[in-house]
C-alpha cells in the first residue's frame, strides 16, 4: 500500500508561504479529510501532496521517496488526483473521458488494450455511470458530471486518490452522492483517500482522519470525534458554535451560532401552529380545551375561584361575593375601618404565589426558571410582555446551620403580601404603601426583593406549558463565585442557582385587569420611532430578547447585547428589521465592547439629533441608581439602554452629550450596581 | 444495459466517424484540384491531361501542368495541411478558437521578419523563407516567455499574442511606407499570401520539413487529449505540463513557419480549419482532420481565387481572408454572448 507523507513541507506562491513547515502522514487505507477556513492553505496543501507545486522547503514522500524525483508517469500510477475545476473537452462522451484516466498506463508501444477497457468498465460501474457511458459529458447534471470525473480518476487505478473540494457547486443530495461513492471506493478497494472539503459536518461524517488547518499549519488532527470540538471550530473558523452528536451518523455535528440571527417571532410561529419546544406531557384535552387566560376553572383553588369571576366583571362584586368570609385571607386589623375589596379590583400590583415547574440552563451564565401557579391568571400588562419588570421576593436565607432540606421553601411569605394576592380582601387604603411596610420588617424576616424581567408569559392552555396554570419564564444571570466551598453571590442568584422543582416563590407584578402596556414596569416606549437601539449587558438580555419578539415588522435598528461568553448567546427572534448582535465579552472589561458597539452604531451627531452638547447632570451611581425613562416621543429614533449602572452612565453621556440625542428619545436604566446589592 | 440508455444512445446526435470525414476531405481536395485543371481559367482537355500526367510530352499542356499547376496544387495542399494542423494545436491547447497562430501574432512574426528581410536586405527565395521561419519562432518564444508565469498560461498567451500582433502590424505598416513603390508592391503581394510563385523546389522543401513535423502530430494528439482536461488534471495523470506545452507550441509554430515561408501568410486558414473540422466531426477534435480541412480550404480557395473574376487572378490569401473574417466576427460575437 502506497504511503504518502509530508515532511516539514513549505509551499509558497510568489514567495508568500501558504503552507508552513507542515508534517503530515496520511493513514493508509483510510479517508483523510482536510478542513479549514477559506485561504487556510488546504487546497494548496493538496496540490503540494499531488506534486502540482514544487515545495519551497521540506518534501513530500511517496513510499519514502521524494515525489519530485520520481518520473511523473510512475507517480501517476500510484496517485490519482481530481482537481477542483477539471475541464471536459467539448463533445467528449463519458466513456472517452473515463478512458483518459488510463493515460499513465499507456506508452509509445503499449496502446489501448483489454486491461484498459476493463478498468474503464470497473470505474464506471463503481461510480454508477455505466448507463451514461455514451452520453456527452456536457449534457450531464453537476452531480453526474462529478461522478464521471471521479470515474476518470478511478480508471487510473491508483492506491491513493486526492480530491480537491469534490462537492463544490453541488446541491446537498449530490454532495452526499459523491461522498458516498468515494467512501465506497475506500471500503471496497482499500484506496487511501485524501479530500479537501469545506463542509465541516460532512467532513466529520465521512472522515476516518480529520485534519484541521489554520494559516498553513495543522491545528488538530485525528478522529473527528476527538477533533471536532467547539473550541477547535472557534479557533479554526472563528465561529462560535455548539457541537452535538449527529442524530443520523453519531459523528460530531456543528451548529453555528453566528452573530446576527433573525428568527421568526414566537407569536408568528404559534399562529402557524409551529412550536419550538416539545408539547408538554399533558392530556391533549386539557391543553386544547383551556380557554383564554382570564376565564379559568377547576385548577384555581376554591378560595380564588370566586374572585376570578369577579375580576372579569368591572362592577363591584355582587352580594354573593360579599358572603365570603373576608377574614380568611386578610388578617389585617384595619379591615373593618375601610371597605374591603378584592385585591385585583383595586391594586395595580398584585402578589402572585408561584411554584418552580422547570429549571433549564440557557447558557453558561444563564438559568431559566419557569414559575407557574393559578394566581398568574391575573398576571399581565396588555398583550405585549416587552421588558416587563417584576419583583421576586427572595425568602430570607436559612439561619446559619439550619438544615436546608427540611425547609426548602423557606419561611412563610410575609403577611404583608397575603392581602395583595388575587382573590384576597384588601382595604383600599392598604393598596399602596406595601413597600414601606415591607421595609419596616426585620431583615431576617423580610428576605430580599430583587427585580427581574419576564422573559416569557404563557397563558393557561398554551401548548408549551407543563401544567394547566399560566407560566412565567425568568432568565437569571448567575453571577456566582465559590468561596470556601460555598456558593457566594447575591441572594437572588444563590436562590436561582439552587432552585429546584417545587420551590415556592412570591412574585410581585402587574394586575392584568388594571394594567396595560403603559404599566410602570415597562420602560420600552418607542412612541412613533421607527428606528431603535437596544443595548444592554447580560442582565438586560432577557428584556431585549422579549422586546425583539414583540416588535412589529417595519421597525429597524440594532440590538447590541454583551454577554460573558459565546455560550451565553441565545436564540433571539423578531419579525422586525432590527439586527441583533451578540458581543461575547471574554476577557474584556464589562461594558467595553458594548460601549464600542454603541459608538459604532450611533454616529456623531446622531441622525435625528435634537440638542447637541448638552451635558447630562452627573449621577453618582454609587448613591442613586441611574434611571431615566422616556415618555412617549414623536422622534423617529428611540434608544433603550440597560445594564450595569456605571456602564449605562458612560453610554448615556455619549448619546446625550456627544451624539446630541434628546432625552425624550432615550430610556436609561441601571439594572444593578457593581459592588452594591439591590435595594 | 437498461432500456433508457439504449434509447439515449440511438437518439443522441448522429456522429460521422472521423475516418469518413477524412476520406471525404481527401476526396474534396482531389476534386478541387481536378476541377481547377479541367474547368479553370485555362482548362486542359481531359485526354491531353491524362497523357501529360502519364508522362507524355503534350505540347502546351505538359509545361503548364508540371511546372505551374501541379507544384501550385502540391504547395497548396502541403501548406494548407500545415496551417490547419498548427491552428488546431493552438486552439485545442488553449481551449479557445481565437488562439490560432495567425490571430495571436505568430503569423505576424513571420510576416514582419519577411518584410524586413525583403525591404532592408533584398532577401528572396529560400533566404526569405528562412527569415520568415526565424521570425515566427522568435515571436512565439517571446510571447510564451511573457505569458508563462505558472498560472493561467493559456489566457495570458492569447492576450500577449494579440498585443504583439498589433505591434508587429504597426511595424509592417511602417516598413511599407518607408519602402519604394516597387519593392513595397512585392512585399504586399507576399503579405497577402499566394500560390503563384510555387515551384517544385519550394514544394520539395516544404514536403521535407513536413515529413519531419507531421508525424509528430501523433504523439502531440495523445498529449493534447490529456492537456485539454486542464493543467491540474493533466499533471495528475502524469503529464509534464510545461514541457509538453512548450513542445506543442514549437510544433505548431514550426508548422506555421514553414508554410508561411513558402506561401506567405494565407489569412485565416489556421483559424478556420480547426473549428470547421470540429463541426464536421460532430464535436470531436482531430488533428488529422484539421490538417486535411486546411488543405481542402487552400485548394478550394485557390480555385475560387483564380476563377471568380473574369479578368484577374486574385491571390489565394484574399479569398481565405474573405472567408475567415466573417467567421472571426461570429466567434467574437458568440464568446461575447456567452460571457466567457
Ligand atoms: C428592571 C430590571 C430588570 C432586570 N432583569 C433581570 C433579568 O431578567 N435577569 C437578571 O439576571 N437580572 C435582571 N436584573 C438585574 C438584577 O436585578 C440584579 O443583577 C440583581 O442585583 C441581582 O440580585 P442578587 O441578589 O443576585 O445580587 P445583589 O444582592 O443585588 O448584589 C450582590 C452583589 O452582586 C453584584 N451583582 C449584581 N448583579 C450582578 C451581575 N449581573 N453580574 C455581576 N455582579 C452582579 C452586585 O454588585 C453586588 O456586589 C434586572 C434589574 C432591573 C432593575
Amino acid at each position: 500500500m502506497a504511503l504518502l507523507e509530508a515532511q516539514d513541507l513549505t509551499l509558497a506562491y510568489d514567495a508568500v508561504s501558504i503552507v508552513d513547515e507542515l508534517s503530515l502522514q496520511l493513514p493508509a487505507g483510510e479517508v483523510t479529510i482536510i478542513v479549514g477556513a477559506n485561504g487556510c492553505g488546504k487546497s494548496t496543501l493538496l496540490r503540494g501532496l499531488a506534486r502540482l507545486l514544487k515545495p519551497a522547503g521540506g518534501k513530500v514522500l511517496l513510499d519514502g521517496q521524494d515525489i519530485h524525483t520520481r518520473p511523473a508517469r510512475e507517480v501517476a500510477k500510484l496517485l490519482g488526483l481530481l482537481p477542483q475545476t477539471p475541464v471536459a473537452p467539448d463533445g467528449i462522451t463519458v466513456r472517452e473521458l473515463v478512458g483518459r484516466g488510463r493515460y499513465p498506463h499507456q506508452g509509445w508501444f503499449k496502446r489501448w488494450n483489454t486491461e484498459d477497457e476493463a478498468a474503464v468498465e470497473r470505474a464506471m460501474k463503481l461510480t454508477g455511470t455505466t448507463d451514461l457511458a455514451e452520453r456527452p459529458v456536457d449534457e450531464l447534471s453537476g452531480g453526474q458530471r462529478q461522478r464521471v470525473w471521479i470515474a476518470m480518476a478511478l480508471a487510473q487505478e491508483t492506491e491513493l486518490l486526492l480530491l480537491d473540494e469534490p462537492t463544490t457547486y453541488l446541491d446537498v443530495a449530490h454532495q452526499l452522492e459523491v461522498l458516498d461513492v468515494i467512501s465506497e471506493l475506500n471500503r471496497t478497494r482499500g484506496t487511501t483517500v485524501v479530500i479537501v472539503l469545506h463542509d465541516l459536518n460532512l467532513a466529520a461524517r465521512y472522515a476516518d482522519h480529520l485534519v484541521a488547518l489554520k494559516q498553513g499549519k495543522i491545528v488538530a488532527a485525528g478522529h473527528p470525534a476527538a477533533v471536532v470540538t467547539e473550541d477547535m471550530v472557534k479557533n479554526v473558523f472563528g465561529m462560535p458554535c455548539r457541537v452535538i452528536p449527529d442524530p443520523v451518523a453519531g459523528t460530531p455535528l456543528v451548529l453555528p451560532i453566528g452573530r446576527h440571527r433573525v428568527l421568526r417571532a414566537e407569536s408568528v410561529l404559534a399562529a402557524k401552529g409551529i412550536y419550538r419546544t416539545k408539547p408538554p406531557e399533558v392530556e391533549p384535552e386539557s391543553s386544547i380545551g383551556a380557554p383564554s387566560p382570564v376565564t379559568v376553572e377547576s385548577s384555581i383553588p376554591a378560595s380564588t375561584q370566586e374572585s376570578t369571576q369577579a375580576s372579569t366583571a368591572p362592577e363591584p362584586a355582587a352580594g354573593g361575593a360579599a358572603a365570603q368570609e373576608p377574614a380568611v385571607d386578610s388578617t389585617d386589623g384595619q379591615a373593618e375601618a375601610t371597605p374591603l375589596r378584592r385585591a385585583e379590583e383595586i391594586s395595580e400590583m398584585l402578589a402572585f404565589a408561584t411554584r418552580v415547574v422547570d429549571v433549564a440552563s440557557v447558557g453558561e451564565n444563564f438559568k431559566r426558571i419557569t414559575f407557574a401557579g393559578p394566581d398568574l391568571v391575573h398576571f399581565g400588562a396588555g398583550p405585549a410582555p416587552l421588558d416587563l419588570r417584576i419583583k421576586l421576593m427572595i425568602p430570607p436565607a436559612p439561619v446559619h446551620g439550619a438544615a436546608l432540606l427540611e425547609n426548602a421553601t423557606g419561611p412563610e411569605l410575609p403577611q404583608e403580601f397575603a392581602s395583595l394576592r388575587p382573590g384576597a380582601w384588601l382595604a383600599e387604603d392598604q393598596a399602596a404603601g406595601w413597600y414601606r411596610r415591607w421595609l419596616a420588617l426585620p431583615v431576617e424576616q423580610r428576605g430580599s426583593m430583587r427585580t427581574y424581567t419576564v422573559r416569557a408569559l404563557r397563558p393557561a392552555g398554551h401548548r408549551d406549558n407543563r401544567g394547566d396554570d399560566p407560566e412565567i419564564d425568568v432568565d437569571f444571570v448567575l453571577h456566582l463565585r465559590t468561596e470556601g466551598g460555598r456558593l457566594t453571590g447575591g441572594p437572588a442568584t444563590v436562590w436561582a442557582a439552587q432552585a429546584q422543582l417545587g420551590d415556592d416563590l412570591l412574585i410581585l407584578g402587574p394586575n392584568s385587569a388594571l394594567c396595560d402596556e403603559t404599566y410602570g414596569g415597562i420602560e420600552f416606549r418607542p412612541g412613533s420611532a421607527k428606528r431603535i437601539l437596544l443595548a444592554g449587558d447580560e442582565t438586560a438580555a432577557p428584556a431585549i430578547c422579549s422586546i425583539l419578539e414583540s416588535l412589529p415588522a417595519g421597525i429597524t435598528g440594532h440590538a447590541l447585547i454583551e454577554v460573558p461568553t459565546t455560550d451565553d448567546i441565545q436564540g433571539s427572534s423578531t419579525r422586525s428589521g432590527v439586527s441583533v448582535q451578540w458581543l461575547p465579552r471574554g476577557s474584556h472589561p464589562h461594558g467595553e465592547m458594548l460601549a464600542a458597539a454603541v459608538r459604532a452604531t450611533v454616529a456623531i451627531p446622531a441622525a435625528g439629533a435634537v440638542v447637541t452638547g448638552a451635558e447630562p447632570e452627573d449621577v453618582d451611581v454609587d448613591e442613586t441608581i441611574l434611571w431615566e425613562t422616556a415618555t412617549a416621543s414623536t422622534q423617529p429614533f428611540f434608544a433603550w439602554l440597560a445594564g450595569e449602572a456605571g456602564m449605562i452612565k458612560e453610554m448615556r453621556r455619549y448619546l446625550v452629550r456627544d451624539a446630541g440625542m434628546d432625552r425624550k428619545q432615550v430610556a436609561f436604566m441601571g439594572y444593578w450596581r457593581r459592588g452594591k446589592a439591590e435595594g | 444495459m437498461s432500456e433508457r440508455s439504449t434509447r439515449l444512445r440511438t437518439s443522441g446526435p448522429k456522429r460521422v466517424s472521423i475516418a469518413t470525414v477524412n476520406m471525404l476531405a481527401a476526396l474534396g481536395i482531389v476534386t478541387a484540384i481536378v476541377l481547377d485543371l479541367v474547368a479553370g481559367r485555362h482548362p486542359i482537355e481531359l485526354p491531353g491531361l491524362l497523357a501529360a500526367l502519364a508522362g507524355e510530352r503534350v505540347p502546351g499542356v505538359s509545361f503548364i501542368l508540371w511546372e505551374d499547376r501541379l507544384p501550385q496544387a502540391a504547395v497548396g495542399v502541403l501548406a494548407g495541411a500545415a496551417f490547419g494542423a498548427s491552428g488546431a494545436i493552438f486552439q485545442r491547447m488553449l481551449r479557445n478558437p481565437l488562439a490560432s497562430p495567425d490571430v495571436i501574432g505568430v503569423g505576424y512574426g513571420a510576416s514582419a521578419a519577411a518584410v524586413t528581410g525583403m525591404l532592408l536586405f533584398g532577401a528572396q527565395g529560400i533566404g526569405l523563407s528562412l527569415i520568415a521561419c526565424a521570425g515566427a519562432l522568435a515571436v512565439a518564444l517571446f510571447i510564451y516567455a511573457m505569458a508563462d508565469a505558472g498560472k493561467h498560461t493559456g489566457p495570458r498567451l492569447i492576450l500577449a499574442g494579440i498585443a504583439v500582433a498589433a505591434l508587429l502590424q504597426a511595424l509592417i505598416q511602417y516598413l511599407l511606407t518607408r519602402a519604394d513603390v516597387r519593392t513595397a508592391g512585392d512585399a504586399l503581394r507576399w503579405l497577402t499570401g499566394s500560390l503563384s510563385a510555387s515551384t517544385w523546389e519550394r514544394a520539395g522543401l516544404l514536403a521535407a520539413a513536413l515529413a519531419i513535423l507531421l508525424p509528430l502530430l501523433v504523439p502531440a494528439a495523445a498529449k493534447l487529449r490529456i492537456l485539454e482536461l486542464g493543467d491540474d488534471s493533466a499533471a495528475g495523470l502524469g503529464l509534464a505540463v510545461r514541457p509538453t506545452r512548450l513542445g506543442l507550441i514549437l510544433l505548431g509554430v514550426g508548422l506555421t513557419a514553414v508554410a508561411t515561408a513558402v506561401t506567405g501568410p494565407l489569412a485565416f486558414v489556421s483559424f478556420l480549419a480547426g473549428p470547421l473540422a470540429l463541426r464536421l466531426c460532430g464535436g470531436r477534435s482531430n488533428l488529422g482532420s484539421a490538417a486535411l480541412i486546411g488543405a481542402l480550404l487552400v485548394v478550394a480557395a485557390n480555385f475560387i481565387a483564380s476563377n471568380i473574376m473574369p479578368t484577374v487572378e486574385l491571390p489565394v490569401g484574399v479569398v481565405t481572408g474573405a472567408l475567415g473574417a466573417p467567421f472571426l466576427i461570429w466567434v467574437l460575437v458568440r464568446t461575447n454572448k456567452e460571457g466567457t
